[in-house]
């Protein structure tokens, strides 16, 4: 644990604090200040760039906690996201649930179904287990394409805004508010999670299963719990993007976007808490740069085909997770911990 | 009449499916790295024999040389600049590695080849009568081409200097490396092996449907061959294919009138979750025992 120069502790509380310094007090308090301002000077392109990256968050730390805590591989992601998403519109719209309720129940149905396709990894992990989720989430998308009585099927669903109380959420820069607080709220839960018992457990599992099993690590209960709480994560960001979006279909269960869920906590960083947030930016800005970027290419190099917009951005996901994997196999978190170090360090970084 | 019916056009598109999976298990066994890759290297190699033979008109013959020459240097690539770097990194590291590789062909096959649906006819389109089922030419080829390339492959790890080498190689990394092989030499080899393999599997499954993106969805499902047979057994693969593709026309021909439409997609997933349920490591695996 690198502490800042001067910093003792003086009782578990203390040492058990996220923030311990004045100074990370106060650029706490001035992040918050800035973000809770922000549709003051952002317009409604950004917001919804933030917003979406709110919900990102939300479903890459879930997935952080099963694949950079338990270990456990999981490419089907977008596939539990899409139970969420379906769960929630279906409890709002045919039931007439209101939205929190809602919310809190898709979580736990993704999670449900998220545990029942965690089960193989009792027995088998690594590519195995990759393989069994990428399974999971072709059965999932082809039972929303075909339930048509409850999902719309091919055409998909037209998704309520979240409502709370009297309030409904339908403007970006409402939605924004909503979305920060669930987002701040999970990304607290998941930091206290890890550090619990629990986490412990599944960092043990990771580093190495058998060993945590002659520790008296329960592999059974805490694997298939790994499975539960990622999964849990994946349906409250799915429930979150439904109602944000206004709309969902099966088109928005893709493997690809799976694989980017694994290829942002790996950008971001395994196992630290700070990595999704870090990879969901870094991926979001290539995104924009590219929507940004590419007609302007286009308008210098008309030689440049038609769909190059569309397949720059999945060369350049693609080339940053090779790169990340060759270059930072611990993330953007690592570096960023590196600059902290130097920072606290200088000018005698030895 | 049916049973036979599905039983040729299952076998016949399942040795495809096995083609695909021993593309997999060459590299999972010289190297183990599990190439997640694998349905978008037969996306590729299959534009590019669209490119060559329909874009550019070149004849089958040269067309289907630079395709192999394609596959050999695309395979000598992603080794060398992919994986190289990654040896001894762990299992993680390797099975996402691949995915971003094949992300990364994804957005090149977008951009190069926009219009998404090529027609690759290489073979005459008048069925075959086979007693009383009517069996496709594609699917015969099909399965004539799969049948010769496993004979080939066979003799090869069997009796040639370099396919023995792969199997020792694939046996114990250290003693191979005593005897003074090169093993990264190895690795590359089994990519390239395994990149034309792909590209053989795409041309035929290309032939049948068209190039489309739905490849990528298949060289997923031929996961379940892999899975079936086991990771690490040839034998395996090429078993396991036809029971895949049995299972699949089967379901499509008698599963369809109770369950929604399109269950023959996801019969391969259907199987790849039993199997994982039922006996892991497949039907021809190494059950490996861990030590702490």
């Amino acid at each position: 644990m690198h502490l800042p120069a001067g910093t003792r502790n003086y009782d578990y509380a203390h040492d058990m604090a996220i923030f311990r310094t004045r100074t990370q007090w106060v650029l706490l308090i001035v992040f918050f200040i800035l973000l809770f301002t922000a549709p003051l000077y952002l317009d409604n392109y950004w917001l919804r760039i933030v917003n979406l990256i709110g919900i990102t968050v939300i479903a890459a730390t879930g997935l952080n906690i099963l694949v950079g805590y338990c270990g456990q591989l999981s490419i089907g992601h977008a596939g539990f996201i899409a139970v969420g998403a379906y769960t929630s519109t279906i409890l709002t719209t045919r039931f007439g649930v209101p939205f929190l309720v809602a919310f809190i129940c898709s979580g736990i149905m993704a999670g449900l179904i998220g545990m029942v396709f965690g089960i193989p990894s009792l027995r088998v992990k690594g590519f195995y287990l990759a393989i069994s989720t990428i399974a999971a989430q072709f059965i999932i998308k082809w039972v929303v394409e075909h339930w048509t009585s409850m999902t719309g099927g091919f055409n998909g669903l037209n998704v309520p805004a979240a409502s709370i109380g009297g309030m409904t959420f339908r403007s970006e820069s409402s939605q924004f508010y909503l979305i920060m607080v669930l987002t701040i709220i999970s990304l607290f839960l998941a930091k206290n999670i890890v550090r619990t018992r629990v986490g412990r457990a599944f960092i043990a599992i990771r580093d190495n299963d058998l060993a945590a099993e002659v520790m008296g690590v329960n592999l059974f209960r805490y694997k298939l719990l790994a499975f539960f709480i990622g999964c849990f994560f994946a349906g409250i960001a799915g429930s979150l993007l439904a109602h944000f979006s206004r709309t969902i279909s099966p088109e928005n269960i893709s493997f690809m976007d799976s694989v980017l869920y694994v290829g942002i906590i790996i950008i971001g960083g395994l196992g630290t808490t700070i990595g999704p947030i870090l990879g969901v930016i870094f991926i979001r800005l290539i995104d924009v740069l590219v929507t940004q970027l590419s007609p302007a290419l286009q308008s210098a190099f008309p030689s440049i085909p038609g769909n190059f917009t569309s397949g720059i951005a999945p060369m350049l996901f693609g080339l940053a997770i090779i790169l990340f994997l060759i270059f930072e196999p611990r993330g953007i978190a690592h570096r960023w911990s590196k600059i902290k170090s130097a920072y606290r360090l200088w000018p005698f970084s030895y | 009449m049916d049973v036979v019916q599905f039983l040729i056009t299952g076998t016949a598109a399942g040795m495809i499916y096995s083609l695909i999976a021993l593309s997999f298990v060459v590299v999972w066994k010289s190297s183990g790295v599990a190439n997640l890759a694998l349905g978008e290297l037969v996306l590729l190699s299959s534009w590019f024999t669209y490119a060559m033979l329909k874009q550019a008109g070149l004849p089958l013959w040269l067309g289907l040389i630079l395709v192999g020459v394609f596959a050999l240097l695309l395979g000598w690539l992603i080794e060398r600049l992919v994986l190289r770097p990654l040896i001894a990194q762990p299992i993680l590291a390797l099975i996402t590695v691949t995915l971003g590789i094949a992300y990364f062909i994804r957005g090149l096959v977008i951009v190069i080849w926009p219009e998404g649906l090529g027609e690759l006819d290489l073979f005459p389109k008048t069925p075959v009568h086979v007693g009383t089922a009517v069996l496709s030419q594609e699917l015969l080829w099909g399965a004539v081409i799969s049948l010769v390339l496993f004979v080939g492959l066979t003799l090869f790890f069997k009796y040639h200097r370099m396919g023995v080498v792969m199997r020792a190689a694939a046996d114990d990394q250290l003693a191979i490396q005593a005897c003074g092989v090169p093993v990264t030499r190895i690795f590359s080899m089994s990519w390239m092996f395994a990149c034309l393999l792909g590209a053989a599997g795409g041309i035929l499954m290309s032939s049948i449907s068209g190039v489309t993106f739905g490849l990528g969805e298949t060289g997923l499902q031929s996961f379940s061959v892999v899975i079936l047979g086991g990771l690490d057994s040839f034998l395996g693969a090429i078993i396991a294919g036809p029971v895949i593709g049995i299972a699949t026309t089967f379901a499509g021909g008698y599963l369809t009138r109770f369950t929604w439409p399109g269950v023959t997609d996801i019969v391969p997933f259907i199987v790849i979750i039993i199997v994982m349920f039922i006996r892991p490591y497949g039907l021809f695996g190494e059950t490996r025992i861990e030590r702490i």
